[in-house]
């Protein structure tokens, strides 16, 4: 073995390590082992607790073993990257991330020495904590644990000073003085001050080790392996601190920070310590499909939905206790953001509030205690569950993927099958089921704005055709969303695609009819849908609509109907420029993009309609609040059917707001039909009517191309 | 206890449709069913009257008509119905509400319910008499255009309000067993959810006929009928409305006119 020459002197690598219980007594050391197994033994059984409270819910569905592999390889990108913990909160995230890694170097460094100590020096002989290996470590114990306390400190900073609004726990669901959450802020200072405590009395321990064995040469010869603790060293040396006093204090901080580490493991599963766990299971089990894919109810269950908290899958369960409370999904909320009675948040805590009280004790309580539903503190409201525009804003969001939606549309599958509903909606249910659209029109009138086309348009279902259109209900109805559909159908004659409809054989595609949680309404318009698609021939499918532009690509092929569907900007982003589609005069309209959801934050189509604005030649100005944090317009979810509170803002109010902010805005652009009349009716509520005008992206492509008037082309 | 609802699946039509041949109906190609709306309310009546009893009842709907129906029956089973009968013979194409009247009752002779709840009318026809004329023909008593319905425990008697012309309302009570017909707004109907209707597909529709209800060659479609349909049609336009565009002034020169050529002046 090479001896390790420093300018102190020359060292036999195997006097370079630390004495473990060094002048300890046999009978402290066992006391220390009794209370280590004791810990040990309470972080199991808390744990057990916990997993019992899952193991209480429902088998993950949509879970396959073989994810499992491709769940961790996620699970560790994330963490090692920090990419979900750092969005729309970048210092945090960093900071996040100096707390992640010094927590994980310290507990792996401990860790080693319990291995040798306990394990491969006692069993095999096998030592290896010590010389170049135990320098190594020591600098980067100072390292980790700096970066540790300095991330502790810059949260208490943050929490203390910063203050910002998603982190003060207000309820928009309750009135202030019908629930109480000063137990969540105590909870969160006193893990930010255990943990910072730990972090200091562990540099005040190498510190007091190095004073009081300053005799000892592969102590103080070497002290500069670990700099900040030697720094503080000679800090306390000047204060004076000399090696007896080292020792004493040393000996009271070693079991100080020793109860105080056994403590903090033996409750991690029990209090916001287990974030550490839950959160990094919760990003193994996510749902790749959780946006855009609702989950199918089990046809052979009597009941549908959430009704009592122990139909939520154990993932879901997960998925409560997985919150870290960072309020990303309350801030991105769109109902919250305009006073709805709905934080996706509160919507989770009160479940995990829940759950805790509930499914913790040893037997069930019966089945009535079990409903999720109500006015307790800790159930959820009918009122909240409808608020929610299904807009995926807090899924998207959520760093430790939590499916806000999905449960809030099992929960509101069970208010569904009770009828608790606005009347409207259950109207409008009625309605689809009746006339197979919402509009409440016959089907024969789907296509009836073909009529005023100066030509014909085959017929998909018995004609052969390249491009298949899916018209959607919006476009094929609304009077507005009518002349937009027109001219797409003009452009697409005009750029000689071949191209058909499904006339009456098309039904509500159902998308937002599924969101709404009337399951057995979406499976029946989807079986009828896919039944009609496998029935024509056609290559592709094309819609303006992208709401069913969503369901008809991710949701039918879990009923068997696979088709090949795009959204309209895609398909022309990729044929703009050829032949007739050359824009032909230059728009020079100063123009705000608003990505829809069901487009963007769905299926991250963020490119394609911002393509087509800059081959416009328009001047793109964004808004605060774009791509994947896009403000939903409000009519997501079925709330397009459900009257909005008067005298409240509207999601769509408060976005037009937000665009009135970009100076010499001309145009707001939208490239959805819902869009087109939220945006219109929003625009004159909110008092823009004259500032700016709300366009349909097509209609900006008809311009470019100077697309006659229908009334002139006709004549 | 048996409570009996008959009801009655509707046509709705859209703005285009064409009458059959001998232009006595519209043609069936144009009809869109939907479950009348009165009947939406007296089910609801029903389930909440046997949801609020602790002794057991059963709800029993009933219809006249061929298997279209059964789309009806079903939403009302997926409500909550225990049990569902449709009556239908080709004979029966003719049948006015007289003529389905006297089917219900032979049903209600045959099950023997406490109580017949229908709606006050049909959203096609309006006759408002199949409920009526039910109780005429069983000799029940009746009441009409009810809006609240109250049995007291043994259901021997109830106490009801009836909904009267110019806002004014009627109480009364009632010896049962009758026929009482049910106004909109009564209550609130649950609503059917599809996987509801769905599950209701499993339980099984009587398909009775008018001979296995016993009923004699008189009682059956336009024999036992008080009216028949002799023609269909869409009235011609009396009058026409326009609108008057233009400036105020325009507007009230252009109103002027129509009054003076109005009174021929």
């Amino acid at each position: 073995m090479h001896p390790i020459v420093t300018a102190s002197g020359t060292f036999n690598p195997e006097q370079i390590t630390r004495v473990v219980f060094q002048d300890f007594s046999p009978s402290t050391i066992r006391f220390f082992y009794v209370i280590g197994y004791l810990a040990i033994g309470l972080f199991l059984w808390n744990s057990f607790i916990e997993i019992r409270k899952y193991m209480r819910g429902k088998k993950n569905g949509s879970f396959k073993i073989s994810c499992l592999v491709a769940g961790v390889k996620y699970m560790f990108s994330v963490l090692l990257t920090h990419r979900t913990l750092r969005r729309r909160d970048t210092l945090t995230g960093w900071m996040h991330a100096m707390i992640f890694f010094g927590f994980s170097v310290l507990l792996a460094g401990t860790s080693i020495i319990t291995l040798q100590y306990d394990i491969t020096a006692p069993l095999f002989g096998f030592k290896f904590w010590y010389g170049y290996f135990y320098l190594w470590f020591l600098l980067l114990m100072n390292i980790a644990g700096s970066a540790f306390i300095t991330g502790l400190l810059y949260m208490m900073y943050r929490r203390n000073w910063l203050k910002p609004p998603k982190l003060d726990y207000t309820r928009p669901d309750r009135e202030p003085n019908e629930y109480d959450r000063s137990s969540y802020r105590h909870e969160d200072w006193v893990f930010l001050w255990v943990m910072v405590t730990i972090g200091i009395t562990g540099f005040l321990l190498a510190a007091t080790r190095i004073i009081w064995l300053h005799d000892d040469p592969t102590v103080w010869g070497l002290r500069w392996w670990q700099p900040i603790s030697t720094v503080i060293a000679y800090t306390l040396m000047h204060l004076g601190v000399n090696s007896n006093l080292a020792h004493i204090l040393r000996n009271d901080l070693w079991w100080f920070h020793g109860l105080l580490a056994l403590t903090f493991i033996a409750l991690i599963p029990r209090t916001k310590a287990k974030h550490i766990l839950t959160s990094a299971i919760s990003l193994i089990f996510k749902d790749p499909m959780a946006a855009q894919r609702l989950p199918r109810s089990n046809p052979d269950e009597v009941s549908i939905g959430y009704s009592e908290i122990t139909d939520f899958t154990w993932k879901h369960l997960l998925n409560l206790d997985a919150c870290t409370k960072c309020g990303r999904c309350h801030e991105a909320c769109p109902a919250r953001a305009t006073g709805a009675p709905l934080s996706p948040r509160d919507v989770i805590l009160s479940l995990r509030e829940f759950a805790n009280r509930t499914m913790e004790s040893q037997t069930l309580p019966n089945k009535a205690e079990l409903s999720v539903h109500g006015k307790a503190v800790d159930q959820v409201f009918m009122e909240t569950l409808w608020s929610c525009r299904t807009c995926m804003a807090c899924v998207e969001i959520c760093p430790v993927a939590i499916e806000h939606v999905p449960i809030i549309v099992q929960m509101r599958r069970k208010l569904v099958e009770d009828g608790d509903m606005d009347p409207i909606l259950q109207k409008t249910l009625q309605t689809i089921h009746k006339s197979g659209n919402s509009f409440g029109e016959s089907k024969r009138k789907r296509a009836s704005w073909v009529k005023k086309l100066p030509f014909e348009i085959k017929d998909a279902r018995n004609e052969d055709v390249d491009v298949a259109w899916f018209v959607g209900d919006y476009a094929s109805f609304d009077p507005r969303n009518q002349k937009v559909t027109q001219s797409f159908a003009r452009i697409l004659k005009l750029l000689n695609i071949d191209f058909g409809l499904f006339f009456e054989g098309e039904s509500n595609a159902g998308n937002d009819v599924r969101r709404v949680g009337e399951e057995g309404l979406y499976e029946l318009l989807a079986e009828n849908n896919i039944e009609m698609l496998r029935k024509s021939h056609f290559k592709r499918i094309i819609t303006t609509d992208p709401h069913s532009y969503n369901t008809i690509r991710n949701e039918y092929p879990d009923f068997g109907g696979k088709f090949e569907i795009e959204h309209y900007t895609s398909y022309l982003a990729r044929i703009i420029g050829w032949n007739q589609l050359t824009p032909t005069r230059k728009l020079n309209y100063t123009v705000t993009f608003h990505d829809p959801c069901h487009l963007g934050r769905f299926n991250k189509n963020y490119e394609a309609p911002r393509e087509i604005i800059r081959a416009l030649g328009l001047n793109l100005v964004e808004m605060e609040r774009t791509r994947d944090n896009s403000f939903c317009c409000g009519a997501g979810g079925g709330r397009i059917w459900i009257p909005d509170v008067v005298g409240m803002e509207k999601p769509s109010q408060n976005r037009i707001r937000e665009a009135a902010k970009i100076k010499d805005l001309e145009i707001f652009v939208v490239c959805c039909p819902k869009d087109l009349v939220m945006f219109e009716d929003a625009i004159k509520t909110s008092g823009h009517e004259g500032h700016f005008v709300v366009k349909e992206l097509i209609e900006l492509i008809a311009e470019a191309i100077e697309l006659p008037t229908l009334e002139t082309a006709v004549s | 206890m048996k409570i009996l609802v008959p009801i009655k699946q509707v046509v709705t039509l859209d703005e285009d449709f064409e009458f059959t041949p001998d232009n006595r109906d519209v043609d069936h190609d144009f009809h869109i069913y939907d479950l009348n709306e009165w009947d939406d309310y007296s089910l609801e009546e029903a389930l909440l009257i046997k949801e609020s009893n602790d002794s057991p009842i059963e709800i029993i709907v009933c219809t006249v008509g061929n298997e279209y129906a059964d789309e009806s029956l079903r939403k009302c089973l997926a409500k909550g119905a225990d049990r569902a009968i449709r009556v239908w013979s080709n004979e029966l194409k003719n049948t006015d509400s007289i003529g389905i009247a006297r089917i219900i009752a032979h049903i209600a002779r045959r099950e023997e319910p406490q109580l017949i709840l229908t709606g006050v009318q049909s959203s096609d026809f309006a006759h408002s008499t199949t409920g009526v004329a039910t109780a005429g023909i069983l000799g029940w008593p009746y009441a009409a255009v009810v809006n609240r319905f109250e049995p007291d425990h043994d259901f021997t008697k109830a106490s009801i309000l009836r909904e009267l012309e110019g806002g004014l309302e009627e109480a009364m009570n009632i010896d049962l067993p009758a026929v009482i017909t049910i106004q909109v707004g009564i209550n609130k109907p649950r609503y059917a959810s599809l996987r509801g209707i769905k599950q209701a597909q499993s339980i099984p529709i009587e398909e009775a006929t008018p001979d296995s209800l016993g009923m004699i060659d008189s009682e059956i479609g336009e024999s036992g009928s008080a009216s028949i349909i002799k023609k269909m049609f869409i009235p011609e336009k009396l009058s026409t409305a326009i609108i008057i565009e233009g400036t105020p002034a325009q507007q009230a020169s252009k109103l002027a006119k129509i009054i003076n050529d109005f009174k021929g002046v």
